[in-house]
């Protein structure tokens, strides 16, 4: 990368600002995680993601089955996934997760194991401490 | 239709975003790291670095230890001897382990002597002691001063176990980074990224969250704030345990150090996270856990000293100071 001898100089020392933000954040994040009843079923992310809108439209319907609605992050040897939902969306995806009772036939839940609107919180859990 | 607006709510969370000056006098930086007592997870980043050095490196080694003891009956954390060994010298922060702030008896202890223990109103009355409600909830919050050898054999009667703090130490490469400029925090339009896009980056990096999507993308379609820029590389440290708010102090000074030399990078960024059920975030203000438990904060020093502050809570808590 190349800098140019201007912007190696340090600019002056900024000034004191504070900005406060009442929910600033256009999304919510879930981190969570599919478990099956019984073992040996995989789903990639492409089926995750399928499997997410169908719960949505089977409780809300075909247009909030379109909410936008991003997976960060997905770990198939483990079904876990960090989602990203417009924060007017949230109730509806954390309920149908909460409602979804089965894939293809074979059943399964959604645990919700963390929820915010800063990205930053989900990378560490402090109730996943463990000591003893 | 209140049903419907209701589907929509969100609980309220806030986002302070600072900017000062290291050199500035009236700087609040030392206070508000030192009073955010319970931090469970601290991350640095430092764009352009493929190695710590050696006064980083021993500094991110030597947070620890902290101690585990079980089953400690509350009054032992009262008694003259253990103010005066542990609590008078001014670096002693307790925290019940294991117990949910919105479910359980969770209690605290902090520098300043403190007690703070927060109840269910069925154990609040058998105390029969003097509190307060809880602005967020339905318990009762408690604050006591406790009017300061080592701890292993200070509780050697109970088991206690010493614990050091977990490392974690990576590199990225090619890792598409926000442009910010120290003055605009707001961020300026073509020009530089404000700080809470800055802060959402930082989770989408310490989640290793794919940032380069197409709009088009399937699974996702997040990308890096714009504008951007690619660094070659980028160097990643989280340390996870109980953290005393004194040592991520050394880390803050030392990352200022960071540009007493010329360096690629343009800023560093140290992250701190709070304990999810601690019953205060920033000094005494009340803090719950709602849905997330989230109270964190985020430094940005500039090569210049300038820096940028964000500090983030949840529904149950009170504004950042």
């Amino acid at each position: 990368m190349m800098w140019s001898a201007l912007e190696k100089m340090p600019a002056p020392a900024t000034t004191y600002e504070r900005i406060v933000y009442k929910n600033p954040s256009e999304h919510h994040y879930m981190k969570v995680c599919l478990e099956f009843q019984d073992r040996g079923v995989g789903l990639n992310a492409a089926q995750f993601r399928q499997l997410l809108i169908s719960a949505l439209k089977d409780l809300f319907g075909e247009v909030d089955a379109a909410l936008p609605l991003d997976i960060l992050t997905y770990e198939e040897k483990t079904l876990s996934a960090i989602l990203r939902i417009c924060s007017s969306g949230l109730v509806k995806l954390w309920s149908s997760l909460t409602l979804l009772g089965s894939y293809k036939g074979k059943k399964c839940a959604f645990r919700v194991i963390q929820v915010s609107p800063f990205l930053l919180a989900l990378s560490g859990n402090s109730r996943e401490l463990v000591l003893d | 239709m209140a049903t419907l607006r209701r589907l929509r709510e969100v609980p309220r969370h806030l986002l302070v975003c600072e900017k000062s000056n290291f050199g500035h006098d009236k700087s609040r930086h030392r206070h508000l790291v030192e009073t955010h007592y319970h931090n469970y997870r601290v991350s640095i980043l430092i764009p352009e670095c493929g190695i710590l050095s050696k006064e980083l490196k021993n500094l991110v080694m030597e947070t620890g230890p902290y101690y585990f003891v079980k089953n400690l009956p509350l009054h032992e954390l009262i008694t003259h001897d253990f103010i005066n060994t542990f609590v008078k010298k001014g670096s002693c922060c307790a925290l019940t382990y294991n117990t949910n702030i919105d479910e359980d008896n969770t209690v605290a202890l902090l520098p300043d002597g403190k007690l703070i223990l927060s109840l269910d109103k069925d154990t609040y009355e058998e105390t029969g002691l003097q509190g307060r409600p809880s602005q967020y909830s339905g318990r009762k919050i408690m604050k006591f001063s406790a009017e300061e050898s080592t701890m292993m054999s200070y509780f050697s009667n109970y088991q206690i176990q010493e614990h050091q703090p977990k490392i974690a130490l990576s590199t990225v490469t090619e890792l598409q980074c926000p442009v910010l400029q120290s003055s605009a925090l707001r961020g300026a339009p073509e020009a530089a990224c404000s700080a809470p896009e800055l802060l959402d980056w930082l989770g989408a990096v310490f989640s290793h969250a794919e940032l380069n999507n197409e709009p088009n993308n399937f699974i996702s379609t997040y990308c890096c704030p714009q504008p951007s820029t690619v660094l070659a590389k980028a160097y990643l440290c989280t340390i996870t345990g109980f953290i005393l708010p004194e040592k991520i102090c050394l880390l803050l000074e030392q990352l200022c150090h960071y540009f007493d030399e010329p360096k690629l990078a343009p800023w560093v960024t140290l992250s701190v996270q709070g304990f999810a059920d601690s019953p205060v975030s920033w000094r005494e203000n009340e803090h719950g856990f709602r849905k997330g438990g989230e109270h964190l904060y985020n430094f940005v020093i500039f090569n210049n000293q300038d820096y940028w502050l964000q500090m983030a809570v949840g529904a149950n808590d009170d504004c950042p100071p």
